[in-house]
């Protein structure tokens, strides 16, 4: 936490335990599903859902590759960070092309210079602390560092 | 696309204006523009027969406020069709009440939107609505993050400028300077070389602005009923059309139609361009003016190409050879845009763009009036446009 976002507390209606739990492979992996029927691979994962391209229903766990290229990158530095982020600015936020082919939203950590993320930069997944859900406990998820891949 | 019984006519309509009282509830804030509108048409609370609702306000406990609406608005106990549908609400619910008139099934339908957006912990919960929330949002990721990683993928694909940005943002507060009902109608004049630099704080002022909690609503009825209480009724057609609600299958997802794009283009807008222009009878070249849902200058380029006023990445062209003006063969944004008019969400996005053609074609716009325009377009979007809507207005006289 830092002096300007002290010690937050959660009442959104959206933050729950209960979500937290649902995605959890997706968010410590990248687990999404694929379609059993046309092997379309889809993040976030369709569990239970139809499949756009065949209409078919059945969808098994697919974990996406954990390396990619970004495509698109912009700083977080309008002043209105999402709750929980507050001591974690300037957040650098981009679209990251998995060498799957699948593009999952998300942040790059851990870099020298905001200025060395830049589209075309390779990246690969790691997995890092969040946010506080609201029972107290520190979410963890999917991020992104530069790599030398 | 199935039969379509009757041409839906305009007759009135209504937005607040902005900073509503902050005392005023919700209840008032929705029956404000109703109200002024049946006013201003002669039409009788009694003759109404349904009203679509679009609302974006989590401070409003209740699961259902349909019958709250139905009450406030004095219409117990005909029904209120309520929607939720993000910014582009209101173009949602003038969808349905489009429906109820088209079918037969209704004579007089309001389409109504209110947002509570003066209420932070509404807006926050507005921030879900808008990334897919089980990942992106709940992993501090917003529809504000997704503006800007959009922007600069334009910007890096097209090859915009700030200075591009700016031109769309200065003409936008020109307009709104002569529209007595934009948010920025009495604050100064920004001067174009200060927007075009390149600095968090310009980039900020060719942003939108907020207006507040606000309200809006269209009056809508059968054509053969129409002159009772205009003598010049407009047509008014709408559709819209979904992409995938995640930021990333904008890319390469697996569909034709939506393979083809990016996140630089919008294609749900393009779709729902197609089948309302389909249904109006009209093509691009037809349109005479239009008003785009913009919360920054690149989202307000992306809209005119998805309608069609320009080609795909060429919208800095169109706005840099003049296009915005009112010497332009389609003048964009005559209401001020997001930028001046003020962001308005489900309360007025969608319509006061259709407001404002409205009061274009029937000739009463004051010194923002475009030459006599005959057909007129708009866009709003919800949910990081992966929903978008697109109405059309002609001449109905």
């Amino acid at each position: 936490m830092s002096d300007q976002f002290p010690e937050f507390f959660v009442r959104l209606d959206t933050f729950s335990s209960a979500v937290w739990y649902r995605t959890r492979r997706g968010r410590y992996r990248l687990e999404g599903t694929r379609c059993a029927n046309c092997d379309t691979k889809f993040f976030p994962p369709r569990t239970g859902l139809i499949c756009p391209v065949c209409y078919a229903r059945e969808m098994v766990p697919y974990e996406c590759a954990h390396t990619g290229t970004l495509v698109a990158v912009a700083q977080d530095n309008l002043g209105f960070p999402a709750w929980g982020y507050g001591d974690d600015l300037p957040r650098v936020m981009v679209i990251v092309r998995l060498d799957d082919g699948v593009h999952v939203m998300g942040d790059v950590v851990e870099f020298e210079e905001p200025e060395a993320v830049e589209p075309g930069a390779r990246v690969k997944m790691v997995l890092r602390k969040h946010r506080r859900e609201d029972t107290g406990a520190w979410v963890y998820g999917y991020r992104f560092v530069l790599a030398d891949l | 696309m199935g039969k379509i019984n009757r041409r839906v006519m305009m007759v009135g309509g209504a937005i607040t204006m902005p900073n509503i009282p902050i005392d005023w509830t919700w209840r008032q804030l929705a029956t404000e523009p109703f109200w002024q509108a049946l006013q201003n048409t002669g039409i009788r609370v009694s003759d109404v027969d349904m009203v679509a609702c679009a609302y974006n306000d989590r401070s409003i406990p209740d699961s259902s406020i349909g019958p709250q609406v139905a009450d406030a608005l004095g219409i117990v106990p005909k029904p209120v069709v309520i929607t939720s549908s993000a910014c582009a609400g209101n173009g949602i619910a003038s969808y349905v009440a489009w429906n109820a008139i088209a079918s037969g099934r209704c004579d007089i339908v309001v389409s109504l939107g209110f947002a509570r957006s003066d209420n932070y912990d509404a807006m926050e919960s507005m921030n879900s609505q808008g990334n897919y929330v089980d990942f992106d949002y709940m992993m501090g990721m917003t529809h504000i993050n997704y503006g800007a990683i959009r922007d600069d993928y334009y910007r890096r694909k097209y090859g915009a400028s700030v200075a591009d940005a700016a031109r769309w943002a200065y003409q936008c507060h020109w307009y709104a300077r002569r529209n007595p009902l934009a948010k920025a109608y009495n604050d100064p004049m920004p001067v174009l070389e200060d927007l075009s630099t390149d600095t968090p704080e310009a980039d900020r002022d060719r942003q939108a602005t907020n207006r507040g909690g606000v309200a809006s609503c269209m009056i809508f009825v059968g054509e053969e009923i129409a002159h009772r209480f205009t003598d010049k009724p407009v047509i008014f057609d709408v559709a819209y059309a979904y992409r995938s609600p995640y930021i990333g299958e904008f890319f390469n997802y697996p569909l034709d139609g939506l393979r083809e794009y990016d996140l630089a283009e919008f294609p749900a807008l393009m779709a729902a361009a197609r089948e309302a222009y389909t249904i109006a009878g009209i093509t691009r070249d037809d349109i005479d003016i239009a008003q785009t849902h913009d919360l920054t200058a690149y989202e307000g380029f992306m809209a005119i190409e998805g309608l069609g006023i320009c080609p795909v990445g060429q919208a800095k062209d169109y706005v840099a050879a003049g296009g915005m003006t009112l010497e332009s063969k389609c003048p964009v944004n005559t209401y001020g845009g997001g930028t001046a008019f003020g962001h308005g969400s489900v309360g007025c996005d969608f319509q006061a763009g259709v407001l404002e053609n409205f009061w274009q074609l029937r000739g009463e716009c004051g010194e923002r009036q475009a030459d006599a325009p005959r057909v007129g377009v708009n866009s709003s979007y919800g949910t990081h446009h992966s929903l978008d809507a697109v109405g059309v207005v002609q001449r109905g006289w």
